[in-house]
């Protein structure tokens, strides 16, 4: 992938798709082959390694804190890439700062209003705000969503699409994602699999006319529209 | 967090805990009964120390514990080792080398915590049941170790260490108030030092640690690094508890950190809730009062052995552990929790931010 690309993985379920992104995170070994991230062979580096070089990940299952509240669940998301973790006091200033970013990052995704509310009381929808905040204020190089509009109502997609086309060019995303508005409209490059195989590559309006990608995932509806 | 929907609640469990505070701290001045303030009070401080420990695992770390007896105890070998100059036609094992008691604390403290790092990093990669087992077996290590290293303490353990405390402490034997009050003292620093702690980026990222390994490490945190620092503090809290016990009862032995003793710990713990660090001391001191009054509980014409009870203490703290554990898994403080937040239902959520959510062993 070239740095600042928009990249769709589409496919049916049990595709690969999610075990793609964990090998690419790092919380999956790869079986064979290898994982380059910036030109740098990081396969056997560990995942808290991979997010340190700039990559930020959502999960399928949220997989959020959950006994945390929005505004210090994202405050960990930004010290996690930084200096002072194991720090066992509170530095007013420095913290502040860290807070700061973290209430910004929040109010991209439209969820300020939660700050202060434990992430387990939040509803579906809103898990999958937090997700996204978490990941936008690490300040990634490369941001990789697993089906980040799963869940959400139209119109919280029609935010979503808006805030991901309107994310700084330098952003290399990588996109999970079934609902074909949202990818296709995101996507520079759209890369379908099947059953652990890239089957097809190209950009939205050829996988549109693939007639193997109708056939195994849009069906012939879509095509029609 | 919105703090004036949270006062209430704050505003009384403050005035319980300063009333609390107040009453404790002026028992022994108003010399009220002095079983209560050596016996009871003073055991629920350095009981409620150790437990603490035990809950700052569980409750921020998601970690429950069975090595923090065994550390507590471990402490207190080493004051003996170390403070003690053993007597003529003395039978007391361990080494009495004599040392300044002070530094004898120092050192105490440091190994402790030094040991506690390595049991850390043993089990940090573990969690649940496996973790829980790592821990007992180090909690078994530490007991046999003990009796069968018969030069540092052997099966009889160390007796007559209330004689070597630290001067700017003084005979806790003639002066049994001033160790209640170190002890109240230690308690105190324990409970705001942990209150402290979770609020730092390391006790908020252990608490991510907690919730989410995965994503934790996805965020660039060392996972099994924060679980083996946090093993490494609670250790610190333990020797705390577990250098006042030896002073407060004169001697260590194997059979203060053998299962039993693991449990009981475990028990206080879980009578207070493993889900607030407050219940350290709440649990201690139900389990103390307990211990002290269902022992020695008889009704004439109704007894066993002298006492209503007889030989089966431990099936009565095992029926009222049961009956509070049944009744709220996450023992007193949680049961307090779910009243209070019953009443106050119609006016918001439950939880507060800076409460922790249920770790695994809840």
């Amino acid at each position: 992938m070239l740095p600042g690309e928009r990249r769709a993985i589409l496919g049916p379920n049990g595709a690969g798709k999610t075990t793609l992104f964990n090998v690419i995170a790092g919380d999956l070994a790869p079986s064979a082959g290898r994982v380059e991230l910036f030109g740098e062979d990081v396969t056997t580096l560990p995942s808290r390694a991979r997010a340190r070089l700039g990559l930020a990940r959502t999960y399928q299952q949220s997989r959020l804190l959950l006994g945390l509240t929005v505004e210090n669940s994202i405050y960990l998301s930004i010290l996690g890439v930084r200096k002072g973790h194991l720090r066992p006091v509170v530095l007013p200033r420095r913290d502040e700062e860290l807070r700061e970013r973290a209430r910004a990052a929040a109010g991209r995704v439209a969820i300020s209003h939660k700050l202060d509310e434990v992430v387990g009381s939040l509803s579906h929808g809103e898990h999958r705000q937090v997700a996204l905040a978490m990941a936008l204020a690490s300040e990634p190089k490369i941001l990789m969503l697993d089906e980040p509009a799963s869940g959400l109502s139209r119109g919280e997609r029609t935010l979503l699409t808006d805030l991901l086309l309107a994310l700084d060019r330098e952003i290399t995303l990588i996109l999970i994602e079934h609902d074909m508005d949202v990818a296709l409209r995101v996507a520079e490059r759209v890369t379908m699999m099947h059953e652990g195989r890239v089957i097809v590559e190209g950009t939205p309006s050829e996988i549109r006319a693939d007639k193997l990608v109708h056939e195994l995932y849009l069906g012939t509806a879509f095509g029609d529209e | 967090m919105n703090p004036l929907r949270w006062a209430p609640k704050q505003r009384l469990e403050r005035c319980i805990a300063l009333g609390a505070l107040v009453l404790v701290a002026v028992w022994p001045a108003l010399g009220l009964n002095a079983y209560w303030s050596h016996q009871i009070f003073l055991q629920t401080f350095l009981f409620g120390i150790a437990a603490a420990s035990l809950i700052f695992l569980s409750a921020y770390g998601g970690m429950v514990s069975l090595a923090q007896t065994a550390l507590f105890g471990i402490a207190g070998v080493i004051i003996g080792n170390l403070a003690t100059k053993g007597g003529a036609g003395g039978t007391s094992k361990g080494l009495h080398l004599g040392w300044d008691p002070t530094v004898a604390v120092v050192v105490a403290v440091v190994m402790t915590t030094a040991i506690g790092l390595i049991f850390g990093l043993v089990a940090a990669r573990s969690a649940g049941i496996y973790f829980l087992m790592i821990t007992l077996t180090f909690s078994v290590i530490a007991t046999y170790t003990l009796g069968q290293v018969t030069k540092i303490s052997g099966f009889s353990g160390i007796g007559g260490i209330s004689s070597y405390t630290p001067g700017w402490l003084g005979d806790v034997l003639a002066h049994p108030d001033r160790l209640y009050y170190l002890a109240l003292g230690v308690a105190v620093a324990v409970y705001v030092l942990i209150r402290y702690i979770v609020r730092t980026p390391f006790g908020l990222s252990l608490q991510g640690v907690r919730d989410e390994p995965v994503r934790m490490s996805s965020l660039g945190y060392n996972v099994a690094l924060h679980r083996t620092l946090a093993f490494g503090f609670a250790a610190f809290v333990a020797s705390l508890g577990g250098i006042l016990y030896v002073w407060w009862s004169g001697q260590i032995a194997p059979g203060n950190v053998d299962l039993p003793g693991t449990i009981n710990l475990l028990v206080m713990a879980v009578i207070g809730g493993l889900v607030r660090i407050e219940g350290a001391w709440l649990g201690a001191f139900v389990f103390i009062v307990i211990q002290n009054y269902v022992r020695d509980f008889a009704v004439p014409g109704l007894s066993f052995g002298g006492t209503l009870f007889g030989g089966s203490f431990n099936t009565i703290v095992g029926i009222i552990f049961l009956v509070i554990v049944l009744a709220s898994p996450a023992g007193l403080m949680g049961a307090w929790d779910r009243a209070v937040a019953e009443l106050s239902r119609r006016r918001g959520p439950p939880r507060t931010a800076d409460e922790p959510a249920p770790g695994p062993g809840s």
